[in-house]
Formats: C-alpha cells, structure tokens, sequence
C-alpha cells in the first residue's frame, strides 16, 4: 500500500510563448519516500520542480495538495504549505553569515530586537543534525560548495520541510559529503517527509530513490520503483538509446612517446606544493583528489591564471616561463575551467561574442571580422552539437550541457597543443558527457596532451591512461594501468593504507 | 581697502584704536571666520580679501589669533562654527552666513555664549542676534543699476535679465531693478537663471538671441554672466545689443569702462571686500572700547569711466 | 537591447521644440546645441568606455576645469617667448592632452594596480583637481591673455563648410568610439570585462590593462573637450566643469549603456548628451515653466527617456 500523496502533478504542462517543454506531466510526492527525477539536461527536469516549488505556474492542468487543487501564487505561498527547495544554484546572500541565511526571512526576535543567541543555538543544532562543523558566524561566501550546500540543507531543516525539492544536489559534494547528505535524508524521509531530488549520478539514484521518473523532452517515460529499474535501463530511459558503452575505447598501452609537458617543482602558495609530472603526446592524464586538494589551483598556476613557481617548465622539450595566460596559450596550453558560469562564459552575451573572446587575435587585429566569427560558430555548433533555440539567445539561457560544449568549443578556438580540463562534465547529463568523453579522446588519438581533473571517480577511471591522485597541495601517487580501481584512488586521495609511506600532512 | 566713502568714518576709527589696542591686556583672543568657498568670482574676491585681512592682522594684534574656514555647503558651515567653539574657544565670530534659515539657531547659541558676533552680507532670520551687522545693500544693488538703465535708454527698448542662483539676494535685486525701471518704457522681455556663472550665462544668452529677433541691452547683474554674455552676443554676431550691465565690480570688466568700452558702459559695485571690513571691526571691537556694534551698510555705487580708476584692483583675483 | 527608447525620447524633444519656437529648427540654433553639447559629448564617449568596463569616473568635471586652467597658465607663461601665434596654440593643446592622459592614468592605476574601488578613487581625485583648480586662480577666475584668446577664438568658434569645429571633432570622436565599441577587440574587452570580470581573465584580457587604458582614453578626450573649451570664454575658475561628471554619466546610462558594465553603445551616448542640452535649450526657448522648475522638467525627462527603454526592452 503506498504512502498517501502529499504534493502531486496531474497532466500538467508548461509553455514559454509557442514552445511546449513539459507534456502532461503526473506524478506523486508521498510521505515518507524519496523521489528521484531524472532526465537529460533540457528534458524539463527544471520546470518540473520550478512547477512544483511554486516559482512557476503549470500552463494547464492542476497541483494537488493533500488531494486538494492548489495554485501558489509564489514561492513565499509553497513555503507556508511546507514545500521547501534547494537550487543547484545555492540561494544563498553571500555576504551574510551561515545563521543570518539559515534565518533570512523569519528571523527570531526578542521584543524589538534580534535574539542572536537563539538563532546562533539553532543553527549549531540543524548544522550538528548533517554532521557539518562550520561555524554559525563564518560568510557563506568563504564556504567551499560542498560547505555551503550543507547550509541550503540547514536552512530548509529550519523551516521543517513536508515537502523537499532538491536540485542536484550532490553534483558539487565529494563521496563522503554525499554519504552524509543521504543519511541526512534517509532521516528525513523517516520523520515522513516527502523528497524529490535530481541527479546525474545513476548509482546514487539506484542507491537512495523509492521511486524513479524519468522525463525525456518533457514527456513523462517512465515512472515505477527503484527496485524494478537498473542504472543501464535508467540511462537507455533518459536518452532514448543505448549508452552502455559511455567512454571510448583506450588505446591498448598507454602511450609513451614524446613527452610534450614536462612540469617539475611547482607550487601555489598555501594550495599546492612541489607538483612534479609529464604528460606525452596521445595521453589522457587524469587528476583524482578531493575537493581542496589543490588540483585546480596547480593546474591553474601552471597556466599563469595565479601565481605560482616552479623549478623548470617545459613544452615540447623546451623551457618555458608562464606568466600570464597569454605566455600559456601562446605555447599551446590551454585550461577550460570547472566553473562555467563564473569564469568560463559571459552568460549574458550570446554564443558568438563568447566563442572567440579567449582568441579575438584571430579575427582581425583591430578590428574584428564578425563574418569570419558566425562562420567559426557554423563550425562549432556543427562540430560540437550545440543546440540553441537561436544563434543570438544569451548563453545563460542554454542548458548546461550546451554551455559546457561551447566552453569546450570556445577553449578549442585557441588551438591547444596541450588542453587541460577541469570538471569537464559537472552538472551535465549522460548524453553529452558521452559526447565530451569521445572529444577527449579522439583529440588525444590526434596527437595533443589532454589533462582530466575531475571528482568523479567513474571518469577518471574510464578516461584517464594513467592517473596523478593529489592530497593536501602534493602528488599522492600516480597510478597506472591495472592500479587504476576506484578503492586505490580513495585510498592515496584519503591518504590510508595503500602501502605508501609518505605522510600525512 | 577703504574705497567706500561711508566706510571712511569706520577706518579712521580702527586707525585711531590701533595704538589703543596694542596697550590692552596680553590675553590671547580668538576670532573665528567662517565663509562661503570660493566656487565663483564674487566668492573668490571675498576669500581673498578674508585671507589677507587675517594675515596682516595677526600682524597687527599680537594678542589675537584667527580661525578661518571655508564651507561649501550650509551644512558644513553649521559644522565649522560647532567646530570653532568647541575646539578653539573663539571669543567672535564673523560669519558670512551661505544661507540665512539654517545658520541662524548655531549662530545664536555662539551669541548666547557671549562671544561676539559679526554677520556680513546675508542676515540671519532672527533680528537682534549679531553685535555688528555688516552688509551690502542688495535692493539698492538692483536700484543703481535700473537707474543707469533707465539713464542710457530714454525712449525705452527691450531688455533680458540674467539672474543668479535663486535665493533671496538675487530675489531682492531684482526687485530692486524692477521698481527702478517701472514706467521708463523698458521692457524685460525674458528673464532666466545664469547662476552668476560664465557657462550657465553663455547658453542662457545664446537661446535668447535666438528666440528674440531685437535685443537692445542686457541687464547681467554680475560681472561674470557678464563675461559669457559678450561671448554669446559676439559669437552670434549681433549688433542690435547696445550695451551689457554687469556688477560687483570684476577687475577685467572695472578696466573696460575704464578703456570707454562701448558694450561695457558702466558696473555696479557689490565689494567683496566687505569681509575685510567686518573682521578689522570685529579686531577694534574685541581689542578696544572703541564702539564698532551696529547695521553697517556699504551702498552700491556706479562705476563709470570718469570714477573706474578708483575701483580698479589689478592685483586681487576678482 | 533596446534601440527605440531614446531615439524616441528625442524625436519628440525636437517635435515639442519646433512647435514652441519657429526658431528651434533654425542652423543658428542646431549650431548652439551641437557645439553646446560636445564638451559633455566627447567626455561622454570616453566614459561610455569606463563604464562598459565596470567602471565609473566622477574626476571628469574637475579634470576638466583644473586642464583648463593649467592650459591658460602654460599659454600665458609661454607668451613672451613664443608670441601669438600657432606655436603656443599646439603648446596650449600638447599640455591639455598630456595632461589629460596623465590624469586618467593616475586614476586608473589607482583602481585597477592597488585595486581601490574606482568611485573612491575618482571622488578623491574630483576633490583634488577641483581644490588645484582654485588654488591656480587663487579662488577667482584664471584667464587667457587676451590677444591670445582672440587668436585662439575660431577654435571654438570657427569651423569647415559652416560647421564648426567642436561639432566636428565631437562627431569624429563618436565615429572612432562607436567603431572601437562595436567591432574593435578593444570594445569587445571592455565589455567582457564589464559582464565578468573573472571570465575575462580566465580568456586572456588582460583586464587591468584593458581598464587602464579606458581611464587613459577617458584623459585624453577630458583634454580634447577642455582644448574646445577654453577658447570659448577664454577662462577657467572653480566653478568651471561643475557637475559635468554627472551630466556625462547620465548621458551614457540614458542612450542604453548599463550602469554596472558589460553593454555600451556609443551611438546611445550621443543621443543622451543630446536630449540633455535640447531640455536646456527648448526651456531658454520657451516661457512654458517657471525657471525654478528647470531641473525638475531635466530629471523627469531622464527618468522617462530609460523607462522607455525598458519597456522596449521588456517587449524584446
């Protein structure tokens, strides 16, 4: 017998101007389960939750709360029927302390003024609830991700959640943040919440939902128990054919040849120490660690991004000193970033503007060609599969996975010998990432030196020829081959056991 | 310094308790000054003229010590005042007031402290507050010039008016004008706000000669509208404009009524150096019994060819 | 983004004028305004750069009065030894441009190399170059010789074909700043820049740089306007230039530019600069207002002229 339906969608849909996104979606949100909705990016996985949250209204059909026909006129009216959700974009005031978020809004009083302890007391308790040791005082904006996703957990604890929404919400947290997160709302579901939550990562859908929905193109194409579905019918689901085989093949050895980035001796102050590595012609080198180990700040360092020193630089056998970005991308050096919004793209300029900025010199030296700039967007929309609604949208506007091509295709404009790429697939969905994954890998076949930093575990192992494990700023150990397995590389990352003597620091 | 004739009087007593003065008691007495910054011509010559006063003074009285600070806002003058008593201990205080409403409750409670209170050129709202009140004569500013007007143009004509930023000192000028020319048959036919400033005044007088076809003289009521105005009616290459009146007596228009210039018959003076006066009465007052308390009001006066060389300061900025 | 709202705002200034005042459409008069305007206008074409970049300068107005007065002092030393003559005229100007861009540089290099906020910045140096100025001139007015001046004169007054030449070196510095803004990679920088600062540099703009020279660039043409200037009245005084940094910034956030960086548009610059002095003009032209309520009809009209726009914009 199921749990009774405590927020439900009955044929609902969705249209921005002529466009339908969501066709006559139904589903339930029972007391007590978890709810994982899954879908690529752009299958209306968004509206949906937006729709149930309160943040849009359906076009046609009906909410039903408790049974009842509901319509929130906002955000604030789902709030007071208890339905809480968090954004993959936190939503959070940076500026403001952990407690002045958690209580935004509704803060305690006491007569006239605001009663600090209170609040600070609470907000110790609902962090101490997911086992998160920040201080209550600390701005959001010196949080890492994962911190400041805890906070957003917090803050909707706070407000004793019936309903809870969650948007990916694992995507930016490390394994053992998720373990906890899952704890968190196996806990919540056993204090008969009702949660919804997204995801990317199939094994935790398979790991943590009672029910699985999948959505594709806005249609509703599978809705039943977790136990019925595995991860491989999942993902066919999701994309509408077979994506069992995900990563391309690797070469049989990995290659050896000409060493084309040789790095000794480098370190960023107080992030990453002594980073000493090659990288050869045809290899995909995979970068494995936590979040904080200092993979990104070497990386970028050696980019001239931020400052840093090294002993001794060379590309393709010859010293070189990096500066700047331009010393890098002149040698044929390139790094894409892990934050696509914040650094990677302009998301308020369209596709063109943001494709050729990291190499502008090509399109004139004054003045730019704008015709030679639509015909290289041809190209790339072509060779990239990116999929606008139309050439001129601001980018901001394409889902994620679009985004992430552009940026790969923007990176590419500057015609890296080398090409470095962090978190290339964060927040994207299986489709693309197989994409991006085959891209990687026929660049590689082609001749260049690609570096994968990347935190989840399935991709370094499936892409990466050898793979470089990095603790607290220092190489752990590079592995090779057959090492390469997944309890090895959480091992050296987490600095236990592995036969290894080098210490902790 | 002492050009005025009615301020001839004064000077012969400061003269007089010089000597006196010096024989006083060695006690050091503070004399606070409080002006209006320098943001146009006519402010300019009045800092000036403050500045050298409190230099040669100092000289003069060894015993007194002088505080001068400039405002450039109402608010701040408030502040510098507040400031003055608290900090230095003034016992007088000259004080040019930038407007009348807001300085008068601060100046007040310095008067009520017993220190001596001088007010120059714009008085406070309240009467009877200030030991010395020295003044220009502000309708008597705009009756001088109407009459000159009313002198150059027998038959009547037309006539634009450029006034200065709206307060009550514009307002009484041109009222005083406005009666002086009543039933001569000149006729104002525009009037706008120049804000005795030489860029406001040139555009103002550039739309004028374009929407007026006959303009027979200008009444710019300050030397430096002046100064834009004859650039506007020389750029526009209009004859039809006979002659221009500023006032307060700017040394560079004093020199061409001086020189017999056509367009520049005459000026009204508005002396900025009245400041110098007050604060010299203010030193005598505080320094010697001689009386100095009052109204003191230095009247307008015509500045034509045959009298300019007694208004012409090369050296001051203004 | 929105094209119609001040194009709109100022047709209807120029159909409003010309029904008031027959001589509103006369050249006398469109002559006025355009030569009027190019002060405010040439600065405004510079800051429409500083702002597209994320940066904002309030220093202009007081730059320009304290350029001005320096341009008088040089000329006026200069004369015993160079004469009247077109020598002490390129003096005159090298000093004004110098100057300018110097200025600029001081003030970008205090925002972007020891990364103080530019609205701190440009309020110490508006502060600063406005107290020079008085102090050059002692708290009066600083003028230019005056056989010099009336030699200098057509500078401002005279022109080419009946045009004169504020007008047309406003109009040449609009053709190079639009052309800089849409299709230069300058342009394209600054407006990376001005959208996401890290972006930008994580795409090789060098963005201190790139904001550097917006300050530089906003120097010099304070110079240019300052050398259109003097030769008008032939003087500077503390009262020279006051709130030109306003009128400027207004002028740029009127014609579309967004106030906090990333869009600019040099073409909506000139008309803002425009509609603000025909405002000036039509109510000198007219007796509709009490002159006291000459500010309010400016402000009102402002605020119309961007809401228009956002309704443009709001419409697609």
């Amino acid at each position: 017998m199921n749990p009774p339906s405590v927020l439900a969608l009955r044929q609902v849909t969705k249209s921005f101007g002529p466009v339908e996104v969501l066709h006559g979606v139904t589903l339930d949100l029972r007391a007590g389960a978890v709810l994982a909705l899954i879908g690529e990016n752009g299958a209306g996985k968004s509206t949906t939750m937006k729709i149930l949250a309160g943040i849009e209204a359906p076009s046609s059909g009906q909410i039903l709360l408790d049974g009842k026909e509901v319509s929130f006129g906002s955000l604030h009216d789902a709030e007071e029927a208890g339905i809480v959700m968090i954004h993959q974009e936190f939503n959070l005031a940076e500026q403001l302390t952990v407690e002045q978020n958690i209580f935004l809004g509704r803060e305690l009083r006491k007569g006239w003024l605001l009663d600090k302890a209170r609040m600070r007391r609470l907000t110790r308790e609902y962090l101490a609830r997911i086992d998160c040791h920040i201080d209550p005082d600390t701005p959001v904006a010196k949080l890492t991700n994962s911190d400041k996703q805890m906070v957003e957990i917090a803050k909707a604890l706070s407000r004793d959640a019936r309903v809870l929404v969650m948007d990916e919400p694992t995507a930016v947290l490390t394994g053992s943040e998720t373990r906890i997160l899952f704890e968190q709302v196996r806990a919540l579901r056993e204090q008969g919440t009702a949660i919804l939550f997204t995801s990317h990562k199939l094994g935790e859908v398979a790991e943590i939902a009672d029910t699985v929905t999948v959505l594709r193109d806005g249609t509703l194409v599978h809705d039943g128990p977790a136990r019925d579905i595995t991860e491989d019918e999942m993902a066919t689901a999701m994309v509408g054919r077979d994506v069992s085989d995900l990563f391309p093949d690797k070469p049989a050895q990995a290659p050896e040849g000409e060493v084309l980035l040789r790095v000794e001796g480098l370190s960023v102050p107080g992030r990453a120490q002594d980073i000493s590595f090659d990288l050869h012609r045809g290899e995909i080198l995979g970068i494995a660690g936590l979040i904080g180990s200092g993979r990104t700040e070497a990386m970028e360092g050696l980019c001239g991004l931020r400052a840093c020193s090294s002993t001794r630089i060379e590309i393709g056998g010859k010293p070189v000193s990096i500066t700047r970005p331009g010393d890098a991308l002149e040698r044929g050096l390139c790094y894409l970033t892990e934050d696509r919004k914040l650094r990677g793209l302009l998301l308020d300029k369209g596709m063109r503007e943001n494709l050729t900025l990291q190499a502008l010199h090509k399109y004139g030296r004054v003045l730019i060609d704008t015709a030679a700039e639509e015909r290289a967007l041809d190209r790339a929309i072509g060779e990239f599969d990116i999929r606008a609604g139309s050439r001129t949208i601001a980018v901001g506007n394409l889902s994620g996975g679009n985004q992430q091509k552009l940026l790969l295709a923007k990176v590419m404009q500057s015609e890296p010998v080398i090409l470095i790429v962090d978190e290339p697939t964060r927040g994207i969905d299986i489709g693309t990432k197989q994409q991006i994954y085959a891209f990687l890998r026929k660049l590689a076949a082609e001749g260049h030196g690609i570096v994968v930093i990347s935190s989840e575990m399935q991709e370094v192992i499936g892409l990466s020829d050898r793979v470089m494990v990095m603790r607290s700023g220092r190489i752990a150990k590079t592995l090779s081959g057959d090492e390469i397995t997944e309890d090895t590389i959480v091992r050296h990352a987490m600095g236990v056991g592995a036969g290894s003597t080098e210490r902790v620091a | 310094m002492s050009y005025m004739k009615t301020l001839l009087a004064g000077c012969t007593a400061l003269t007089l308790s010089t000597g006196a003065a010096l024989a006083q008691d060695d006690e050091t007495r503070v004399i606070g000054v409080s002006i209006p910054a320098a943001t146009h011509g006519w402010a300019g010559g009045m800092n000036f003229h403050a500045q050298q006063t409190v230099e040669r003074l100092e000289e003069v009285y060894p015993q007194l010590d002088f505080v001068l600070a400039t405002a450039s806002d109402a608010g701040k003058q408030v502040n510098d005042i507040e400031d003055m008593v608290a900090t230095r201990g003034i016992d007088a205080l000259v004080v040019l007031p930038f407007e009348s409403d807001p300085l008068t409750p601060p100046v007040q409670s310095v008067a009520e402290s017993g220190a001596w209170v001088t007010v120059v050129d714009r008085g406070l709202s309240v009467e009877g507050v200030e030991d010395l009140y020295v003044a220009g004569d502000n309708p008597g500013f705009g009756q001088v010039s109407g009459e000159f007007m009313v002198s150059q143009m027998p038959d009547g004509g037309k006539i634009v008016v450029l006034r200065g930023i709206p307060t009550t000192i514009d307002n009484e000028r041109v009222e005083g004008f406005e009666q002086a020319i009543e039933g001569s048959g000149i006729e104002v036919i525009d009037m706008e706000h120049g804000n005795w400033n030489r860029d406001d005044s040139f555009n103002v007088m550039q739309d004028f000669l374009s929407k007026h076809p006959q303009i027979d003289a200008v009444w710019a009521s300050d030397d430096d509208m002046a100064v834009g105005v004859l650039a506007a009616i020389d750029a526009a290459g209009r004859d039809d404009v006979q002659f221009v009146l500023g006032g307060a007596g700017m040394k560079e228009l004093v020199k061409r009524v001086m020189d017999g210039d056509e367009m520049i018959p005459a000026d009204v003076t508005y002396p900025p150096s009245m400041i110098a006066t007050a604060i010299e009465l203010t030193a005598v007052g505080l320094t010697s019994n001689a009386p100095v308390s009052g109204t003191f009001t230095i009247g307008s006066v015509l500045v034509t060819p045959e009298n300019a060389e007694q208004f012409y300061y090369p050296d001051s900025p203004f | 983004m929105s094209v119609l709202g001040p194009v709109i705002a100022l047709l209807v200034l120029i159909v409003v004028g010309t029904a008031l005042n027959s001589n509103f459409l006369s050249a006398a008069n469109i002559t006025n305004v355009l030569a009027r305007s190019a002060f405010i206008g040439i600065i405004a074409v510079g800051m429409t750069f500083v702002i597209t970049a994320g940066g904002l300068d309030l220093s202009v107005g007081s730059m320009a009065a304290f350029i001005a007065g320096l341009m008088i002092l040089v000329m006026n030393a200069a004369l015993p030894v160079l004469g009247i003559g077109i020598p002490i005229i390129l003096l005159g100007m090298a000093v004004a441009l110098l100057a300018g861009i110097a200025a600029g540089l001081l003030n970008g290099f205090l925002i972007t190399t020891l990364g103080i906020e530019a609205f701190i910045v440009t309020l110490g140096s508006m502060g600063i170059y406005r107290s020079l100025v008085t102090w050059l001139a002692d708290g009066g007015t600083l003028s230019l010789d005056f056989g010099l001046r009336t030699f200098y004169r057509p500078v401002y007054f005279g022109g080419l074909f009946g045009i004169s030449w504020p007008i047309i070196v406003f109009a040449l510095t609009v053709i190079v700043g639009e052309v800089m803004m849409s299709r230069a990679r300058f342009g394209r920088h600054c407006a990376a820049i001005g959208s996401n600062e890290s972006v930008a540099h994580y795409s090789n703009v060098n963005v201190n740089r790139t904001r550097l020279m917006t300050y530089a660039m906003l120097g010099m043409l304070v110079g240019v306007a300052t050398i259109m200037y003097v030769p008008r009245l032939g003087s500077a005084s503390a009262s020279t230039g006051v709130l030109w940094e306003l009128e400027a910034i207004a002028a740029v956030i009127i014609g579309g530019t967004i106030l906090k960086g990333g869009f600019g548009r040099v073409w909506g610059t000139v008309i803002g600069v425009l509609i603000l002095s025909m405002i000036d003009n039509i109510l000198n032209l007219t007796d509709l207002v009490s002159p006291y309520l000459n500010g309010a009809i400016q402000g009102v009209i402002i605020i119309l002229a961007v809401i228009l726009q956002r309704e443009a914009k709001a419409k697609g």
